[in-house]
C-alpha cells in the first residue's frame, strides 16, 4: 500500500507536468482559443480547407519536404553505408562531424544560404562564371533555396539512424553472400539494403516529419513569396484578429504531420516484411 | 578505404564539406570589415563582435535563454527521473501507456505548441511570457530527459539494488547509494542534451515573447529579417565557440557520442 502510494508520488509530477503544459493547452486551442468571444474551430477548419491559398501553401510544404526527405536519402546513405565501413579512426572523425552541426540552432545553420545564394553571393557569380547563366541570378527566397537548407539541416539526422541500422548489421551475413558467389552489387542490394531499410525508413520518416514542422529555414530562405505551413501560422498568429482560424491551421499542420508519419511507418513495415 | 572505394569516398567527402561549410561562411562573414554580407569578406576585422557583445537584445536575451534553459532543465529532470525510475522500477500498471504520455510532447509540432501555450497562458491567463516559455520549454525537454535516463536504467543491472536492499538498505538508501550513481552519466547526457535543446530551440519559442522577453534565437531571427549586416555572423560565432566548449564538456565528462550519437528522440 505504503509502495504503492510511492510509486503514485513518483509519477505524478511529470504526468501533471504533462497534462498541464501540453494537454490542457492544447485541448483549449482545439476547442476555444483565447481572445475570440465566439470561437468556430470547425468553421474555420472547413474554411482552410476549402481555400486556395492554403491548398497552395500545403502542397508547397509537402512538396518541399518531400524533395529534401529525397535528397537526404539519397546522399545521406551512401554516406552512413562508407562511414560503416570506414576505419574506427576515420569512424570517429566523420560521425563528429556529421553530428555536430545538430548541435547549432537553426538560425545559425540557415544563416550561411543568405550569403551564399544572393543575388552577389557566391553560388550566382559560380553559375555566372562557368555560363549557365548570363549575369547575376536570385537564387534565394525559391523553393531551391528552402529545399537546400532543409536538405542540410537533416541530412545529419538521416546518416545517424542509417548508420546506426547498418552499423548493427552483422558483417558475416555479407561474407556469406560473398561466399555463396554473388558479387559486390547483388550483396549490397540484396543482403545490405533489405537489413538496413526499417532503420534508413525511420530516419526518413523524422526527417520528414521536421521539414514539414520547420520554421526558421522556410522563413529565412523562402521568404514571403513561398510560404510553407508553419511561416503562415506563425504570420496568422501574429496578426489575425481571427484565431479560430489559426487553430485550423494548427489542426492542419498535426493532423498532416500525423497522417504522413503513420503512412510511412505503414509502408516500411511492408517492405520490411517482404 | 580511400583507395578502394574512390567514389564513396568522394560522395562523403563531398557531404562533409556540404555539411560543415555553412560554419566556415558564418565565421568568414563574422570577420569582415565592411557592413554588407559577402563571402569570402572583404577585409577583416574583430568590429563585428565588439558590436554583437555590446548589443542589447542579444545580451538581454542570452540571459532570457539562459535562464529558461537552466530552469527548464531542472524541472524537466527533477520530474522525469523519478517517474523514468517508478516506470523502470517499480512496474506500474499502464506502463506503456505512461511511456506514451511521457513522451507525448515529441508528436505535437513545436509551433502548434507554442501556440497552445500562447494563447492560454499568455493571452487568456496573462501569464508573464518568462514562466510561459520556462513552462514550454520543461514539456519539451521531458522527453529527452525520460528517453536518455530510460535508456540508462535499462541497462543498469537491478541485481545491484536487490543486493543493496538484500543488504537490508531502505528504498531511498537505495536510491541514493546504488541507483543514482549508476545512472549518474545518464543524467549528465540528458542534462547538456536539454541545456542545449532548449537554448536552441526557435519554434515554441517564437509566439512566446514580449516586449522584454524574447529568447536569443529569436532575437537573433528578427535581427536577421530587419538588418543584413555581418552582426548575425558574429552573434553565431560566438554561439559556435560556446558550442564546441559544450562538446568537449561533454567528451570529457560522458563521451560525445553517447549524448548527442544517437539521433534524436
Amino acid at each position: 500500500m505504503r509502495s504503492r502510494l510511492a510509486t503514485v508520488a513518483l509519477l505524478l509530477p511529470a504526468v501533471v507536468l504533462v497534462l498541464v503544459g501540453f494537454v490542457y493547452p492544447y485541448l483549449t486551442m482545439l476547442v476555444a482559443p483565447a481572445a475570440n468571444p465566439h470561437p468556430d474551430v470547425p468553421g474555420a477548419l472547413v474554411n482552410a480547407v476549402t481555400d486556395p491559398y492554403v491548398v497552395d501553401i500545403v502542397a508547397r510544404t509537402v512538396r518541399v519536404a518531400g524533395m529534401a526527405t529525397v535528397l537526404s536519402v539519397a546522399f545521406g546513405f551512401p554516406v552512413a553505408w562508407a562511414i560503416s565501413r570506414a576505419s574506427a579512426r576515420w569512424r570517429g572523425a566523420l560521425l563528429l562531424a556529421v553530428t555536430f552541426p545538430l548541435l547549432l540552432s537553426t538560425v545559425v545553420r540557415s544563416f550561411a544560404w543568405i550569403v551564399l545564394l544572393g543575388r552577389d553571393g557566391l553560388l550566382s557569380k559560380a553559375l555566372w562564371a562557368v555560363g549557365i547563366t548570363s549575369g547575376p541570378t536570385q537564387l534565394l527566397y525559391t523553393e531551391f533555396a528552402m529545399v537546400l537548407g532543409l536538405t542540410q539541416l537533416f541530412m545529419p539526422l538521416l546518416v545517424l539512424t542509417a548508420y546506426s541500422s547498418l552499423a548493427g548489421l552483422d558483417p558475416t551475413i555479407e561474407e556469406a553472400a560473398r561466399g555463396m558467389g554473388a558479387r559486390g552489387g547483388a550483396v549490397f542490394a540484396r543482403v545490405v539494403l533489405p537489413l538496413a531499410l526499417p532503420g534508413t525508413a525511420v530516419g526518413a520518416i523524422l526527417v520528414f516529419a521536421g521539414c514539414m514542422t520547420a520554421y526558421t529555414t522556410p522563413s529565412l530562405l523562402g521568404g514571403t513569396r513561398n510560404r510553407t505551413l508553419a511561416t503562415l501560422l506563425y504570420q496568422e498568429a501574429n496578426t489575425s484578429l481571427d484565431w479560430s482560424a489559426v487553430s485550423a491551421l494548427a489542426i492542419i499542420m498535426t493532423l498532416l504531420v500525423l497522417l504522413v508519419t503513420m503512412a510511412m511507418t505503414r509502408i516500411s513495415a511492408i517492405g520490411a516484411r517482404r | 578505404m580511400i583507395r578502394r572505394r574512390p567514389v564513396l569516398s568522394l560522395l562523403t567527402l563531398a557531404a562533409v564539406v556540404f555539411l560543415l561549410f555553412p560554419i566556415v561562411v558564418v565565421v568568414g562573414v563574422a570577420l569582415s570589415r565592411g557592413d554588407v554580407l559577402t563571402f569570402p569578406p572583404s577585409g577583416l576585422s574583430l568590429r563585428w563582435f565588439g558590436e554583437a557583445l555590446t548589443y542589447q537584445p542579444f545580451t538581454d536575451s542570452l540571459v532570457t535563454s539562459a535562464v529558461v534553459a537552466a530552469a527548464a532543465t531542472v524541472i524537466a529532470l527533477a520530474v522525469g527521473v523519478p517517474a523514468t525510475y517508478a516506470v523502470h522500477r517499480r512496474s506500474p500498471r499502464g506502463r506503456r501507456l505512461l511511456q506514451t504520455v511521457f513522451l507525448s510532447p515529441l508528436i505535437v509540432p513545436e509551433l502548434v505548441l507554442g501556440f497552445a501555450l500562447f494563447q492560454l497562458f499568455l493571452v487568456r491567463a496573462g501569464f508573464d511570457a518568462l514562466a510561459a516559455l520556462i513552462i514550454g520549454h520543461s514539456v519539451l525537454l521531458l522527453p529527452y530527459a525520460v528517453r536518455v535516463t530510460g535508456a540508462s536504467l535499462e541497462q543498469a543491472d537491478p541485481a545491484l539494488e536487490e543486493a543493496a536492499a538484500g543488504l537490508g538498505a531502505g528504498p531511498v538508501r537505495t536510491f541514493f547509494g546504488v541507483t543514482l550513481p549508476v545512472i549518474a552519466p545518464g543524467i549528465v547526457s540528458a542534462t547538456i542534451l536539454s541545456l542545449l535543446t532548449s537554448f536552441n530551440n526557435v519554434p515554441m519559442s517564437l509566439l512566446l515573447t514580449s516586449r522584454s522577453v524574447q529568447t536569443l534565437p529569436v532575437a537573433m531571427l528578427e535581427y536577421v529579417q530587419t538588418s543584413f549586416t555581418p552582426m548575425i555572423a558574429a552573434v553565431s560565432t560566438l554561439l559556435l565557440l560556446l558550442t564546441i566548449g559544450v562538446a568537449l564538456v561533454t567528451e570529457r565528462l560522458v563521451g560525445f557520442q553517447r549524448v548527442f550519437g544517437r539521433s534524436a528522440p
